[in-house]
Order: C-alpha cells, then structure tokens, then sequence
C-alpha cells in the first residue's frame, strides 16, 4: 500500500511538486527532478547552499509525504564511527551479568546473551538501515561538512553498500535502502568519492514570486499584501553585503511575528523594531538602521 | 523517436559528457551510466528536463552547476564556448552575484557580461611567464609545515591501541563479557587538532615584482594541506581552490589564468576582506580557521572600510596572519595606509618573499 502510494508520488515529476506542495513546500523543478531521480535510481542527494534556504526541510517533508520516520544524523566536529552505529546497553549488560551470576544456568549462555539484539542500542545509520518499513526510512546527514575527513570516507563505505557488521552479531544489510539527503553549508569541500555518490543540488533564495507562495501556503492567515512587502523588502535586503542575509527562514519568522503582532502593513518603525528577527548580527541591524529601513519600503525607481 | 533518432540522441549526449569533461568537470564512467539511467525516467524531449538530468549527476559543486549550464548552451545550441557576451561561472564567495531560481540563472548566463573596475587590466593573462621553474623549491618547506600540522594533538581523544591514556568507559564496556573483571585495557591518544588555512592573496599590479614566489606558496600550499582554500584578490575575488588542486603546474597556471580576469589590477583590500566575511567565514565553522592574508596593503579602497572588516575577521577566526613581502626590506616601514588600518587586529605579521623567510613563516604557522 505504502508502496503504491510512493510510486504515485515519484511518477513524474509534477507529482513530487504536487507531494510536497500538500505539504507547503514549494518545489522548484530541479529539486523535484532530483528527488524524483533519487528515487528511481536509489541514490543519496546532496543539498548545497546557503543557510536557511530550506535544506534540512527537504528531508523532513520527504519523510512527511512519504509517512515514513525521519532519522536525523547530525554531524559536528570529532564525530565518530561508533555515535552514530551501534552501542552496547552496557548498564543493562552488567545488570544482566549480576543477575545471571545467582543463576548457573544462565551463566553458561551469559556471553551469547548480552552481545543479542535485546543489548543493543541502534544510533542513527544502524537505525535507518534497520527500519522495517513499509516504507524506507528517510536518513538525513546534516551539515556533513562539519565532520571530519575520516568520518566521511566512513559514511562512504556506509553509502555503497547499506550494510553495518556488528562484531558479536553480524551483519545488517538494508531491508529498504533509506533515502539519503545530505546537506553542507560548504564550510569545507567535500571529498570527490562522497560526491560522486550523490546526485547534487545548489538550492539558491527563491525568487520573490516563489517566496510569497511559500509564506502564504506556510503562515495561513497572512494578508496577501503583506506578504507582498515582505518579499519584495527580503529580496531588497538579499541584496545589500550583510554579514549574514535573511534565508527563507527568516522571511517565515517575520511573516509569523509581524502576524502575531497584528500588523497589515510594513512600516520603517516596524521594520527597524522587528529586525532581531531577519538580521542575526548586530553589524547587519546597525547598517540596516544606518541605511534607513524606509529606503527598503520606499525603494528608488 | 524512431530508433535513428534514438541512437543519434544518446551520440549527442555522450558527446555532451565528453565535452563536460573536457571542462574539467567531474565525468566519470559511473556517472555517465547514472546519466543514463536517469534518462529513463524522465522525458528526455524536455531541454529542461534533460539539462537538469544531466547536471545533477555530472556537477559536485554549484561552480560545475554554472559549467554545466555553459557547456550544455554551447553544445547543445551550437552556440560558440568562448562567445563574448557570455557570463562565465561564478565563484560562490560572490554573493553579490547570486542568481535567483533556475530560469533566472539561465538569463543571466546568457546575457550578463562580466564588469572590471577603471583600473582592472583587461588583456590576456599568461602566468606561465610569471612562473619561475629555476626557483629553489619551497615544497620542503612547506612540507614540514603539513608534517608539523598533521602531528600536533588535539584536547579530544580517540581509540588507540598503543595510546598512554586508559579509556575507562571503553575499559568497562569491553570486559562485560568477562564478568567485569578488566582481563582487557582499552586505550586512547590524542586527536590531531584540526586548522583549516584560508589564504587570500593580493594580485593587484604593486605585488606583480613577488608573483613567482606566491604563485609557488599558493601551489604548495594548497596542495599540501588539503582543508585550506585559496582566493586571490585585486579589486575582485576569485576563489582558486579546485585549479590548484589539480593537474600539472602548466596546467594549473592556464586554469587560473582562464578564470582570474583581474590579475595585475588595482587594489581593494576592504572589499576583499568583506567578500571573505560574507563568505566562506560566514559559513560556520570559522573558529578552526587561520585566515592568512598575502599583501603589501597598497590600496585604492576606503581605509575605513579595512579597519571594519578585520575587526570582524578577527571575531570570527582563530587567528590573522599577515605576510608582507615587503617586510623582509631593511628599510622596512608601515606606511601604506591599508596597513596601518589592518595591523592592530593582525596576530602575526611576517615576512615571506623567499624560501629562507618562509621558515620561520611556517614555524609561526605550526604554532597557532
């Protein structure tokens, strides 16, 4: 059932669009390609660009459609092999060890028993190779541009074969290959071999008319003319050299807040006051106060 | 499509590959085959659709993503490679420059040209002549200093057999099975401390006398440390990373040639400085980074503008190194007036004009 469901959704590639815009996500025709070719030819994707344009997202909105668990791997500097495999319950295994030792029978099975499954704590590869089903679990690999170099060529091995050995127990091999997405923010390149693996996608800021569909199919309720002015000010401010320029997060935040806040229209006041919002550094606020936020509501023709 | 048209289809799109490749992008066999096999599942008779096939499975970077969409023009309209009012590919450091969605990206490819400042140089670069192959070779210098990089430890630990350090947890789990009696020790040793080097090199004209010598210390470096990334600056940036990593030195000094227009111009350090800012510092990560800035700190920018920026540039990374080559001078003074704006927030100011000086250049750079 599950099964059919997925087939539908990777028919074509305006069913990936029409898949992920139920799930307010608006796809541009290169991502919904790349998820619809992932599918068919069961490789991982890489996700490039700037922070806050909706990398991360994509994984969870293909778990979402899909209906299928989200396994999120988190990648950060000194990450290893064994965080994110496998690791033995060793406080229920002593446990265990104690109790077998008023037990003679069970002292003789003792080593067999605590290396079992029952010990064993899956993290998040073991886990996503591991999942049942129906449907193949999605595997998410944040930020992997974070990890370190061994790390990668780790996750390589991982990727060919979708399969872990556990020493006392066995091997694993892929019951449903798990659809991969990584995603890098380019804080290092990323190993050729890695790439070669992947299908690849830059996902850029969208364009002023992609933008207001997404914050009107993600903020319900918002008036259609602010929603206007909030992306015709992002795409103003996308502009200008900040330290760090608003992503698509940052226009939902604002959209949200200016929402909460009751507003219908942009004001230089409201702007200024909410620019913690869109603006994460205090250089960018300033500049933004010295270029005066009504510069950005009133632009020059 | 009948079977002629087929068979003439996959020739074109093989040749297609085989021209992506000649613009060094990343073709391999295997990917060819997924090309292939991507093929199948979509209708091939949409340009779009078939373009997007195709760079999907042959780019690795949004700079092979811009390639692609200029090879594929050429080839597929019959259109000409170098045709004049072609935008090449655009460096991502260049924020500025970014284009928004797919089509938009298509228009600008076409139709933007690429704009140089009153003082940039607009003529063919050949750096081959700036080449020195007489040189003395700095690559035993520099090769000590990835020794001294690759040896230094770390506070983290990881598993060791031969490490001093008892792993206690690992000790534990590891003897479960033997009734926790600790029949087997488990050690660790201290990771290597990572430091990734960014390098931004001034080719403006006033550094074109010490060319031989940068052009030999980006090489080496670039290709001994592998994490580090390399820009050169005049009064744009250009992110060189990829050409020196490959190939051989003729090679490589065409690729740069080929993709750094503004070699030999005028000099904006602030801007540099703030394009490093807003780029690759920007992207996390930063506070493994040494940021090494390669310049005598002539500059037709705005003063203020350097003084701005390295105080961010300080906030961000671990530290700031500044290499003059005119330093090594015995008459010697700070008087350029970027200089002077950017020393205080500089951690090592050092000389660097030949392999003698650049010892004690890697020396410092082991110790940070």
């Amino acid at each position: 059932m599950a099964s059919n469901q997925t087939n539908k959704i990777f028919d074509s590639i305006d069913s990936v669009h029409a898949a992920f815009a139920e799930e307010n996500y608006i796809t541009d025709r290169a991502l919904a390609l790349t998820l619809k070719l992932a599918a068919d030819l069961e490789k991982p994707i890489l996700l490039e660009g700037e922070a806050g344009v909706g990398k991360t997202e994509v994984a969870k909105v293909l778990a979402s459609v899909l209906d299928t668990p989200l396994i999120r791997l988190q990648c950060y500097e000194g990450l290893d092999a064994n965080t994110t495999l496998y690791e033995w319950n060793y406080a229920r295994q002593i446990l265990h060890i104690r109790m077998a030792e008023q037990d003679s029978d069970k002292r003789a099975t003792l080593e067999q028993t605590i290396f079992s499954d029952e010990f064993l704590l899956n993290r998040p590869l073991l886990e996503a190779i591991r999942h049942p089903g129906p449907e193949a679990a999605v595997l998410l690999i944040d930020e992997v541009d974070r990890a370190d170099e061994e790390f990668e060529a780790f996750l390589l091995e991982v990727l060919s074969e979708f399969q872990i050995t556990v020493p006392e127990i066995g091997t694993f091999s892929a019951i449903k290959r798990p659809r991969v997405i990584l995603t890098s923010n380019r804080t290092r390149e990323l190993n050729d071999a890695l790439k070669r693996r992947c299908l690849y996608l830059w996902i850029d800021y969208p364009t002023p008319e992609k933008e207001l569909e997404i914050i009107t199919a993600r903020i319900p309720g918002i008036q259609a003319s602010l929603a206007k002015s909030i992306t015709e000010v992002m795409r103003q401010l996308r502009e200008v050299d900040f330290y760090k320029r608003p992503g698509i997060a940052e226009a939902l935040d604002w959209s949200q807040a200016l929402l909460g806040l009751g507003a219908n229209t942009l004001t230089p006041e409201l702007m200024q006051d909410t620019a913690g919002v869109i603006l994460k550094y205090h250089d960018d606020i300033e500049r933004l106060r010295e270029i005066g936020a009504d510069t950005f509501l009133n632009p020059q023709p | 499509m009948s079977m002629t048209e087929s068979s003439a289809f996959i020739e074109r799109a093989m040749a297609l590959c085989r021209v992506a490749k000649d613009e060094q992008l990343p073709v391999s066999q295997s990917r060819v085959i997924d090309v292939f096999r991507a093929l199948k599942s979509i209708d091939w008779l949409n340009e779009d659709d078939f373009r997007l096939a195709l760079r999907t499975n042959l780019a690795g970077s949004r700079e092979d993503e811009l390639r692609f969409d200029r090879v594929f023009h050429s080839y597929w309209r019959n259109l000409a490679t170098q045709q004049e009012n072609f935008k090449p590919w655009r460096h991502e450091l260049v924020r500025g420059e970014k284009q928004y969605g797919e089509e938009r990206a298509h228009e600008d490819l076409l139709t933007e040209q690429e704009h140089f400042g009153a003082q940039d140089v607009q003529r063919t670069l050949n750096l081959s002549a700036r080449w020195d192959p007489t040189a003395p070779p700095l690559e035993q210098v520099i090769r000590e200093l990835a020794k001294r990089l690759a040896t230094r430890p770390s506070r983290r630990h990881k598993q060791s057999r031969v490490g001093r350090k008892i792993d206690l947890r690992r000790s534990v789990r590891r003897n479960v099975g033997n009734g926790m009696d600790m029949l087997e020790l488990m050690r660790s040793k201290a990771k290597v401390r990572k430091t990734r080097f960014v390098l931004l090199a001034d080719v403006s004209g006033s550094m074109d006398a010490f060319n031989p010598f940068l052009l030999q210390l980006m090489l080496g470096l670039q290709r001994a440390l592998r994490n580090s990334r390399t820009l050169v600056f005049s009064t744009q940036v250009s992110e060189i990373t990829m050409q020196l990593r490959r190939g051989s030195v003729k090679r490589t000094l065409e690729d740069v040639s080929a993709i750094v227009k503004h070699w030999s111009g005028g000099t904006d350090i602030g801007s540099a400085l703030g394009r490093l800012n807003r780029g690759i510092l920007a992207e996390g990560s930063a506070g493994s980074t040494v940021a090494i800035i390669i310049s005598d700190g002539y500059d037709n920018g705005r003063t203020e503008q350097i003084e701005i920026e390295m105080r961010a540039m300080r906030r961000r990374v671990r530290a700031v190194v500044w290499i003059n080559p005119m330093y090594g001078a015995s008459t010697f003074m700070v008087r350029a007036a970027g200089m002077k704006a950017a020393l205080p927030f500089v951690d090592h100011f050092l000389p660097a004009f030949n392999a003698k000086s650049l010892t004690s250049l890697v020396q410092e750079l082991a110790r940070i």
